[in-house]
């Protein structure tokens, strides 16, 4: 009969816990170099010595007093549901600062592993740490692992299984000077002898309420001794309490260290000098665009052979599926509406590989977390401050876990407004359009109109969150911590797993909900309209206004004739709403691909619309209703129904406000004719 | 106080610095519609971003130079930054040339009388001296190795 245990992976942000998590169950869970890579608990399974267990990767956190929501998430599993084993993932290369969990872990009482991971990049350091020693002063067992290659793991979990069958701990692992001392005893006493108590450890509740960590706190009061536990707390002031423990927690743990190892200091390490450069306060931002910039310059440049490629290869598919299948309609819905319209969309793969490629690089080396200290300065401008930025960086790459990533805010209101101007970051869903509309208009020029998209949408973000700030959701700065993890020197193939992690997911999304939605664009199309006497899927009706789809596309046609579009462009941004992919897929099957050699870049330059509408057009996809996905996360983040709609309401409004302007003022003043 | 680094990092600096600077700005000259009459000959492209880029890079090489002349030590980590940034700009301006290559060889009708030279650029050839650099400082390359520095005075 095998045991069946939980087991929590803690510890502080950014140490490897997620690493360590994917060695063991060997899943593949997003990892990073930046501290809050992990916003929420994830689970897997390990069978290790006849022991099921069922292993925890929880969100980094620094201590058990919890003020981000991902930090709250991690103290929550601990405190409140109660696993059985405990294992502290510990950064060797930072061991006072981790170190302060482990007491707080220790005082809790639960059954406590060490994981000291990082032990490569302490070697490389020059530090001497004797984990025998180490083990032997907390008494709990220490383990040497390196995460990221899975090294110490089997060791790491014999450890487990043999802590779980060991007698308790003892709960008593500080001592603090008498005034604590003598409080928390006092403390001890009433808690004892109220059950509503029994779930947790009584003298670290104690010493929780000494601290006046807030949320135990408010636990207390929900309970029938609260005004005894106010009396004795009362007594004293808890912000000199609270200072006082830490003190006496850090004492102890330089006790320690001086004994079992033996630290390098007062040396420059590589990632120092390099961060003296790329924080400078002058060339911190030019380097920052720079870098910026040759990412982008690759992402669009380099993806052109492979593009070509593709669409040379659904050329022919199409071509080939029209001449082989006898019956028309058929052949209409596998050429036109499914190889059209799922071609056109998979044709910008290789930019959206490029794209998380270098937003791989840019998390594996530890620069995400620079760029977040660079741009703190520009942000607290607007009211925000870096860690906002790190969440906008993301939604480069695809927004949905863009607004999880703001989980690591503190401030509520600073996260409100994160994860409502995070949709005006330009994923890689929208990139195709850019993509092909600037092509088709735009020529040479086409990169820097891309460029210009992606500023536009860091500006109308920039400059949103400013307004917010100062009507509706006013506040308080509050400071910047964050701390800068080394550079790592990213590896191609864990580069390369993390670009086919999400790359996968967008041929996923053409394979599943953009097929489903050319199909159905196809079939509006050629249905035909109640009153029209063409047959279903004839010449006459696919994609003209004969067809359903042409009644729908004209009735909300007058919303859109301002702005130099067409009802076919209506129909398409209505279903872009599905997965902004499908703007691109809907105009693929409704401006006809058929079997002649043009391509859809060339259909719409040839007449379609012109640039200015095109460029509105390009400016309203990237600012309008996010996707589907994205209204859900919103809805789910925020937990409000008026936040998202107050963010589908304000993005399409500017949408519509910014293309009418670049439409009627660039046609009124003759520009780009 | 003996300055651990000598004329070799400044001269590398100096060069190196002065060089992407004066670049950079050819770029963003030729960008600006204005005919330096070296385009050809040097294969600048007119292309204000890009020519900032090498400016950028200039600017972290010179500022490097600024503090070791100084005799701050530390200054030296200008130089290496430089010497990366100078090579990842390398590397991107090479899969570019490479991307259009390939490209000519899949669609060789848009390709017609195209030169592969020109899609060849200074970032190309500048990133030589850096190449140079990181050959003769390689054991200094590793950011995992801990380097001694102190602060000079
Ligand atoms: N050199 C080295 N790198 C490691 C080791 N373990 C993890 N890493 C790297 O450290 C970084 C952070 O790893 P994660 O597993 O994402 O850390 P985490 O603790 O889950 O981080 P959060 O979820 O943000 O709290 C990644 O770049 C890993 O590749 C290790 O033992 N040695
Ligand atoms: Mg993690």
């Amino acid at each position: 009969m095998t045991e069946k245990i939980t087991i929590a992976l803690a510890g502080n942000p950014n140490v490897g816990k997620t690493s360590i998590f994917n060695s063991i169950t060997g899943s593949k869970q997003h990892v990073g170099n930046w501290p809050g890579v992990t916003v929420e608990r994830k689970i897997g399974k390990k069978v290790h010595n006849d022991v099921m267990m069922e292993i925890v990767d929880l969100p980094g956190t620094y201590s058990l007093t919890a003020y981000s929501l991902d930090e709250i998430i991690a103290r929550d599993f601990i405190i409140e549901e109660k696993p059985d084993v405990v294992v502290q993932v510990i950064d060797a290369t930072n061991l006072e600062r981790n170190m302060y969990l482990t007491t707080q872990l220790m005082e809790l009482g639960v059954r406590l592993v060490i994981a000291l991971n990082m032990t490569d990049l302490a070697l490389a350091k020059g530090d001497n740490i004797n984990e025998k020693k180490m083990q032997e002063f907390l008494e709990v067992p220490v383990i040497s692992t390196i995460g990221s290659k899975g090294t110490g793991i089997e060791g790491l979990l014999d450890a487990v299984t043999e802590e779980l069958h060991k007698t308790r701990v003892t709960e008593n692992v500080f001592n603090y000077d008498n005034q604590i001392e003598e409080r928390a005893e006092k403390l001890g006493v009433v808690l004892d002898s109220d059950p509503y108590f029994a779930h947790y450890p009584s003298r670290w509740f104690s010493l929780k309420l000494l601290e006046g960590d807030e949320n135990i706190i408010k636990k207390a009061k929900e309970s029938g001794s609260y005004p005894e536990i106010q009396k004795i707390l009362n007594e004293t002031d808890a912000e000199i309490l609270e200072a006082k423990v830490a003190d006496q927690r850090y004492k102890t743990i330089q006790t320690m260290l001086r004994q079992v190892c033996n630290i390098n200091t007062c040396r420059l390490t590589g990632s120092d000098m390099v961060d003296r450069v790329v924080t400078n306060k002058v060339l911190g931002i030019p380097i920052f665009l720079s870098l910026m910039w040759a990412a982008f310059e690759i992402t669009f440049t380099f993806a052109t052979p492979f593009m070509n490629m593709i669409d040379i290869f659904f050329g022919w598919m199409a071509e080939t599926a029209t001449t082989v299948i006898p019956v028309p309609w058929m052949a209409s819905l596998v050429g036109e509406g499914m190889i059209a319209g799922v071609g056109s969309v998979i044709i910008f793969l290789p930019n959206i590989l490029l794209l998380f490629f270098m937003i791989s690089l840019m998390e594996d080396s530890g620069y995400m977390a620079r760029a977040a200290f660079i741009m703190d300065k520009i942000m607290s401008k607007v009211g925000l401050h870096g860690k906002s930025f790190i969440p906008l960086v993301m939604g480069f790459g695809c927004n949905v876990p863009a607004i999880m990533a703001t989980r690591t805010i503190e401030d509520t209101r600073d996260r409100l407004i994160t994860i409502l101007i995070t949709p005006f970051m330009s994923c890689g869903a929208r990139l195709p359009v850019y993509v092909l509309l600037a092509g088709a208009f735009f020529g040479r020029d086409a990169g820097v109109v891309i460029f210009s998209l992606y500023a536009l949408g860091i500006l109308v973000a920039v400059v949103s969150a400013k307004l917010m700030r100062s009507t509706i959701l006013k506040g308080e700065d509050t400071p910047f911590i964050m701390e800068l993890p080394s550079y790592k020197i990213p590896t191609l193939r864990g580069s390369l797993i993390h670009m086919w992690e999400r790359g996968k997911i967008y041929l996923k999304k053409a394979g599943t909900i953009i097929l489903i939605g050319v199909v159905g664009v196809w079939l509006l199309a050629s249905i035909p309209a109640p009153g029209s006497s063409g047959t279903f899927a004839s010449e006459e009706i696919y994609g003209t206004t004969e067809s359903m789809i042409g009644m729908i596309g004209q009735a909300l046609e007058p919303l859109v004739t301002p702005l130099g579009f067409d009802w076919k462009i209506a129909v398409a941004l209505v279903f872009g709403v599905v997965a902004k992919e499908i703007v691109v897929g809907s105009m693929g099957v409704l401006y006809g691909v058929g079997d002649n050699e043009e391509n859809l870049s060339n259909i719409l330059a040839a007449g379609a619309m012109t640039p200015l509408a095109a460029l509105g057009l390009m400016v309203f996809t990237l600012l309008y209703v996010p996707c589907f996905a994205c209204i859900g996360v919103i809805k789910r983040e925020t937990g409000s129904w008026k936040w998202t709609l107050f963010q589908l309401a304000y993005g399409t409004t500017l949408a519509w406000v910014f293309a009418f302007v670049i439409y009627q003022v660039g046609t009124r003043m003759g520009l780009l004719a | 106080m003996k300055r651990s680094y000598g004329s070799k990092e400044m001269a590398f600096a100096a060069l190196a610095g002065v060089l992407y600077a004066f670049f950079g700005l050819l770029h963003i000259v030729e960008g600006l519609g204005i005919d330096t009459g070296m385009a050809g000959l040097l294969f600048i492209p007119g292309d204000i971003l890009g020519g900032f880029c090498l400016v950028v890079i200039g600017a972290v090489f010179l500022n490097g130079l600024r503090e070791m002349l100084q005799g701050i030590n530390a200054g030296v980590s200008f130089v290496y930054v430089g010497i990366l940034m100078s090579l990842i700009f390398a590397a991107v301006y090479l899969l570019i040339m490479g991307g259009n290559l390939l490209d000519s060889l899949i669609v060789p009708d848009d390709y017609e009388g195209w030169n592969v030279m020109e899609t060849f650029r200074p970032g190309i050839y500048l990133g030589l001296i850096s190449l140079f650099g990181i050959f003769h400082w390689k054991d200094k390359f590793s950011l995992n190795e801990v380097l001694v520095f102190r602060e000079g005075a």
